[in-house]
């Protein structure tokens, strides 16, 4: 069953635990980006693993492919050439301008872990959270949950 | 590949976690682990890379130069043989296990010398002036709260504990979260209500919370309005809310960020007392207290009467030998125990130890006690401090002494004789400890952050360069405009050296110990731009 990676905007204190788990793994650069939406409040942006990316129809090489099962969007082969073409195509900015050994570092939800992906895993908080398919729409950012709070969340 | 689950040594939160080694030592996920289930903040994330990292340091240096270990333990020897005990000091800093720094207590009673001091900024201060009554929260109880108080930046100092808070927080719609804290932090955020407080205040605020809550402890409830800055409506309306069913209160015992330790110890406690709440202090780590105050080792030091010193725990980049080189005009022997290689060549003696992931130890957490299991074995060359003590003396663990519990009384009279010390600075600094990576080696810290009015005044804006020049030092940093910070204030992470070194070392008044206090300072716009030109050599192309 399909899984993806979904944000509590809520629950994110800025840690950025998700993005020292990344690089901890991959040894140098992060995977999982970090946005600042105000002084007091951050999101992470980890890859959306579009249904269309635009990112692999950018790919001069086809390097990037979409996996229809798992429904992962991954760097399939080795023969990225480092052109950043992806990194410009990507509407949500998720994908890093900076190269690490030549090639671009895209997400691949951590496929090599049965867990799931890491940063979801050492969230301290729970607002990474890697969840069934079926499960997404009461897990949607703001459907649910902070409807429930009294204020909300200041942004 | 091998997998070992320990317990990350970085924070007292006591959160598990396993470590591989297939070629390089890694962090993976303990599940099950009732207390972090699996979650880990950046530190422990980063944990791993101190065993193999490339700064080790492999054999005992004397004057900057390798040595053999024979010839390291003949110079602490002589050391000791030439200096009195009277002219000998002991000093155990962080990076030491409990059992550790029991050894760093009998080695003191070895030598005979009372110059036993705790070099660590941030010693236990919760735990070691204890108020009468105060109950100490279970997990249960965080995520069961209706109320919660958090003083000062909880979530930075434990992100894996924000966990819990935040369940209870979201857990039902009439649950309340109060913070108290000069900066608005990330939790300031979350929070349903936020006392600003002025910088270094927080203690007046708590005063003002008891006094609304027990009247008859005689509290000047004007007073503390009047020094923290926070109006007397938002005080009542807070300690009000405290008594709104199971309450828990957790307060920051944070370098940097707690201006008088013993003070915001003992009345954080005492809100908690008065509101029938449950409490626990967010700290580092647990190092007691010496038997004299680093201030008074320093002048020991400074005035010529100390031979030699033998420092243990964390040389890099936890604590300060580096930060003293003036030591080394007055002070003919010095023996320091480290991880890592120092970044300039230091005099006197530094000896390999190994890293807390590869020792075996047990401690108390925030939840109960903690064991800790080696991931590897000790790195090549280093000795562990039993070993290399026991080849000096017979040293034999000894108890530190604890310091006796408080009453309510007492910590309401510390409290207001602190309010003489209360007064107004142009520029005030702040140091705010960040919860990203480990030490120096993870982040670099060359941010400072500052108010719109303040930055318009300097005429800087985001990115560009400001010098700020204290009473010990000058540094300059990037500009981040923020609105959380007010305005007259800048704060800065004190995780690096350099940065720590902007702040002179204060003294607090109760404890006699280290205290990293909000520090005037001068600013100016710096002549350095962000991105620095490239120049182009037409020759070149």
């Amino acid at each position: 069953m399909a899984k993806r990676l979904v944000v509590k905007l809520d629950l994110c204190i800025g840690c950025r635990a998700c993005e020292a788990a990344c690089r901890s793994r991959f040894k140098g650069e992060a995977r999982v980006r970090y946005g600042e939406v105000s002084e007091t409040v951050s999101v992470p942006m980890p890859c959306r693993h579009c249904e269309e990316p635009l990112c692999a129809a950018a790919c001069p090489f086809k390097v990037i492919v979409r996996d229809e099962q798992g429904g992962i969007v991954r760097q399939a082969s080795f023969h990225c050439v480092g052109c950043r073409s992806c990194a410009l195509a990507c509407p949500f900015g998720v994908i890093d301008t900076n190269l690490l050994r030549d090639v671009t570092q895209k997400c691949s939800l951590c496929s090599d872990r049965a867990e799931g992906p890491r940063c979801a895993t050492t969230c301290p908080t729970g607002a990474l959270q890697f969840v069934e398919e079926e499960k997404l729409a009461e897990k949607e950012v703001g459907v649910g949950f902070a409807a429930r709070s009294v204020h909300g969340r200041r942004l | 590949m091998k997998a070992v689950r320990t317990t990350c040594p970085f924070c007292r939160n006591g959160c598990e976690s396993i470590v591989t080694s297939d070629y390089q030592f890694r962090m993976e996920y303990a599940l099950d682990a009732p207390v972090n289930k699996g979650r880990l903040c950046p530190r422990g994330n980063s944990a791993s890379i101190v065993v193999d990292h490339p700064k080790r340091l492999a054999y005992p240096l004397l004057d900057g130069k390798e040595v053999s270990w024979d010839q390291a333990l003949q110079y602490s020897r002589e050391a000791m043989a030439t200096a009195t005990p009277e002219e000998t000091a002991v000093v155990y800093s962080r990076g030491l296990t409990e059992a550790e720094v029991r050894l760093a207590w009998g080695f003191a009673h070895a030598v005979g010398t009372p110059n036993l001091v705790c070099g660590y900024v941030e010693p236990d201060n919760c735990f070691q002036y204890r108020l009468a009554g105060v109950k100490a929260a279970t997990i249960e109880q965080v995520q069961a709260a209706r109320t919660t108080l958090l003083v000062g930046d909880v979530f930075n100092t434990s992100p894996v504990a924000a966990g819990p808070v935040l369940e209870a927080r979201y857990a039902d719609r009439k649950n309340r979260l109060i913070v108290v804290d000069s900066i608005r932090t990330r939790q300031a955020g979350q929070a349903h209500m936020f006392l600003q407080v002025r910088p270094g205040t927080e203690v007046f605020a708590l005063l003002g919370m008891v006094g609304s809550l027990d009247k008859g402890l005689g509290i000047d409830v004007e007073q503390c309005v009047a020094l923290s800055g926070v109006s007397g409506k938002q005080l009542a309306d807070a300690a009000q809310m405290l008594l709104g069913g199971p309450t828990f209160v957790g307060s920051a015992m944070h370098l940097g960020r707690v201006y008088h330790p013993v003070q915001h110890s003992l009345v954080s406690q005492l809100v908690a007392v008065k509101a029938g709440a449950t409490f626990t202090g967010f700290g580092e780590a647990r190092v007691p207290f010496g038997k004299i105050g680093f201030e008074e080792f320093r002048r020991q030091a400074e005035s010529g009467s100390l031979k030699a010193v033998f420092w243990f725990g964390g040389l890099y980049p936890y604590s300060y030998p580096e930060l003293m080189p003036e030591l080394a005009d007055h002070v003919q022997f010095r023996v320091a125990t480290s991880i890592f290689r120092p970044e300039s060549a230091l005099p006197g003696l530094v000896l390999p130890v190994p890293s807390e992931l590869e020792k075996e130890s047990t401690g108390q957490s925030y939840w109960g006690v903690v064991s800790r299991h080696p991931v590897a074995a000790a790195f090549s060359g280093a000795r562990p401090l039993a070993r290399i003590l026991g080849d000096l003396a017979s040293v034999s663990e000894e108890e530190p002494a604890a310091a006796p519990e408080k009453t309510a009384a007492e910590a309401v009279k510390l409290t207001q004789a602190a309010s003489a010390g209360v007064d107004t600075v142009e520029f005030v600094l702040l140091g705010e400890k960040r919860a990203s990576g480990i030490g120096g080696f993870y982040d670099v810290e060359d941010e400072i952050r500052l108010s719109a009015p303040d930055a318009a005044r300097l005429g800087v804006g985001d990115g560009e360069y400001v010098q700020v020049e204290g009473a010990t030092g000058k540094a300059e940093f990037e500009v981040r405009v923020t609105a959380a910070v007010p305005k007259g204030v800048m704060s800065i992470g004190v995780n690096a050296h350099r940065n720590r070194a902007l702040f002179p070392m204060a003294k607090d008044t109760v404890s006699g110990q280290t205290v990293i206090a909000p520090a005037p300072v001068q600013v100016a716009k710096s002549t350095r731009t962000s991105e620095p030109a490239v120049e182009m050599i037409a020759e070149a192309w």
